[in-house]
């Protein structure tokens, strides 16, 4: 009986440490790379014996990089609160009020998202152009709405659903308008919702490539996903690694902080035990 | 402070009509009590005098204000939730100053009401406490502060008391009653626990399918009620109910056949029942007797006995095979499957047409109609 557990145990912590390295070893591999320099890229080295930063240097020397990283701060920022903004809102009508053609119009948004983005790209683009927001944050901010809107609204309507509707009337008696219900009594229960939405909302703005390709033309106007991809070597036949890898772990290093930062709370959303009071 | 006044008030959900028409007057300082099945009405009703619900046709008044359009703030009420509704993220402070801060009353203003209804309430020491850190009991109380403190014409009660355990209920119950005094306020209470209606209430009003089937005191309700559903919703255990047939009436009441050969003449209006007329006679479980007194005395055999300590309840099946209720003391010695002779005093009787509606008793009931103090004024 002691050995069957043993051995259980054995096997569930070998499990554990195949998932471990199969999903942190990529990212290790990147760091180790980014610190080597030239042809020490091609050497298997576990542990870059000498270390160099140049590849950090050149990433920010060779383009604009600093901008990038700026402009998908801006966007993935504004994305998160303007979808959290109106998802919120919307999830208040949608999960506490009765009207006609409710659960057509929650089907309506969660089947926009069903389009893959290429479907969408070229009439996006046209939409982009029209209202003269090529090359433009702003189009970006709008285009990502897309993708981000839909889950954010279903996740917060279903979490609103859940609030007791007592508490909502309390807060009538009260005298709560609509407004005051949503930000004093529901926005503070729904952090962890909140938060779990949020984070989910900006690691996909963040890491999103073909709007960003196809909507901005400068280098001043790109996102990092964009740059990382149009980085060049010195000649077309050299592939530049060692930056590529820099300029990947920089822009990965926001979303580890945010992630640990919030850890706890995605927890707690994803259980949803805050609501009982 | 307010009178609230119903006038043939309807509401229907989705074209289905749940409130068929209810009239009733609710007079200023009462405490009137909403009773009846699940599914009756009486939180709906409530609903409706809330404001959380709009009533679909009638007239609404509050205060001589007609209310129908005006939303809950307007209407001068507070309401006590079944879940008690806090909010969980203040503190018990903030619960009660909450719908203050909303009306902009003044800081000093809401300190001293908050204080003032903790004080009454006997929770001033939990006022920095989180709702989650309570218990149902000192929930419930907040939930009641939270009320006070806005001052209403009317306090509205939706079941507040079926989420504590059975000895808090009772606590609680008396606590209510006494702050209804100190409160001079309209209170109308939802329950379906006839306990509490009986103890509580001014007047209580019965409800079934979004009909009114009466409202009265509650020995009014007890000791005249209307119809057969009243008779049998008020008073635990229930009335017991025997068909039977009218022999005769004159100006003593009416003359009916009792299983087993006898007659028995019940003091009750029944001018205009046929000789021969079905009726059904009710006779509540405590007024049976269990001896040879009693207007008529029918032979029983007992088949079931249900000792609760002080009292005792005897199930017995009488000669055409119908059973009976009688309460007994607790020590009473019949055993199931004995003979017993139950005694019928007809002065308790009710008598019920073959519609269910009660015959008027000759007498009225000398509590029946005088509000009785419950408890004394200090």
């Amino acid at each position: 009986m002691r050995i069957r557990k043993l051995i259980g145990r054995l096997f569930f912590y070998l499990l554990v440490a195949c998932i471990v390295v199969y999903t942190v070893f990529p990212f290790y591999w990147a760091i180790v790379s980014s610190l080597k320099a030239g042809s020490g890229l091609f050497q298997v080295e576990f542990w870059p014996s000498n270390p160099a930063w140049d590849n950090y240097v050149g990433v920010f020397t060779g383009q604009p990089f600093g901008r990038n990283i700026l402009n998908s701060v801006v966007v993935s920022v504004s994305v998160v609160v303007l979808s959290l903004f109106l998802a919120v809102t919307a999830a208040y009508s949608l999960g506490r009020i009765q009207f006609r053609g409710r659960g057509t119009l929650l089907m309506v948004v969660l089947s926009v998202s069903m389009f893959p983005q290429v479907a969408v790209l070229s009439g996006m683009f046209e939409l982009i152009r029209w209202l003269g927001l090529y090359n433009n944050l702003v189009g970006l901010i709008l285009s990502y709405m897309i993708f981000t809107l839909p889950f954010t609204v279903w996740v917060l309507t279903t979490f609103m659903r859940e609030l007791p509707k007592e508490l909502e009337e309390a807060a009538i008696v009260d005298g709560a308008s609509p407004w005051v219900v949503i930000t004093r009594v529901f926005l503070p229960l729904m952090g962890p919702a909140l938060v779990t939405t949020g984070l989910l909302a900006f690691i996909a703005a963040w890491n999103e490539f073909l709007f960003a390709l196809s909507f901005t033309l400068s280098n001043e106007m790109r996102t990092v996903p964009v740059a990382i991809a149009l980085i060049t070597g010195n000649s077309q036949f050299e592939s530049p690694w060692g930056n590529i890898m820099a300029a990947s772990v920089i822009v990965t290093v926001p979303l580890l902080v945010l992630v640990m930062i919030f850890q706890r709370k995605i927890v707690s959303g994803l259980t949803a035990g805050a609501v009982k009071g | 402070m307010a009178d609230v006044t119903l006038r043939d008030v309807r509401k229907s959900f989705g074209g289905v009509e749940i409130i068929h028409g209810v009239d009733l007057d609710i007079r200023d300082n009462e405490f009137t009590v909403f009773v009846g099945p699940s599914g009756c009405g009486k939180s709906t009703l409530l609903r409706l005098i809330a404001g959380l619900e709009d009533i679909t046709s009638g007239e609404m008044t509050i205060d001589g204000v007609r209310v129908n359009d005006l939303p809950p703030k307007e209407r001068g009420i507070s309401m006590v939730f079944q879940s008690y509704a806090l909010y969980p993220h203040m503190t018990v402070y903030d619960n009660m100053a909450f719908g203050l801060k909303l009306a902009n009353s003044g800081k000093d203003a809401i300190n001293r009401k908050v204080r003032e209804a903790a004080g009454t309430l006997q929770i001033e020491s939990l006022l920095d406490r989180k709702p989650r850190d309570l218990s149902g009991g000192q929930r419930q109380r907040v939930a009641i502060g939270r009320a006070i403190v806005r001052e209403p014409k009317v306090f509205l009660f939706d079941e507040p008391l079926s989420n504590l355990d059975a000895a808090l209920r009772v606590q609680m119950r008396i606590e209510l009653a006494k702050l209804k005094d100190d409160l001079n306020a309209t209170m109308v209470y939802v329950t379906h626990d006839q306990v509490e209606a009986m103890t509580l209430a001014d007047k209580i009003v019965v409800l079934r399918a979004g009909h009114v089937e009466q409202a009265g005191s509650p020995l009014e309700l007890y000791h005249h009620p209307r119809n057969l559903f009243v008779a049998g919703f008020i008073g635990s255990p229930r009335m017991n109910l025997i068909e039977t047939k009218v022999v005769s009436t004159d100006r003593d009441g009416a003359t009916i056949q009792i299983p087993g050969g006898d007659t028995m003449t019940v003091p009750a209006q029944a001018a205009g029942l046929a000789h021969g007329a079905p009726v059904t006679l009710g006779i509540r479980p405590e007024h049976l007797v269990e001896a040879d007194q009693g207007d008529t005395i029918l032979d029983c055999t007992v088949f079931v006995v249900e000792r609760l300590g002080g009292e005792t309840y005897c199930h017995v099946r009488i000669a055409d095979g119908q059973t009976l209720v009688l309460r007994t003391d607790g020590e009473t010695t019949v055993r199931p499957g004995e003979p017993i002779r139950v005694g019928i005093p007809a002065a308790a009787c009710h008598l019920f047409d073959r519609d269910g509606m009660a015959l008027h008793r000759l007498q009225r009931h000398p509590l029946a109609d005088q509000p009785l103090p419950r408890h004394a004024i200090a």
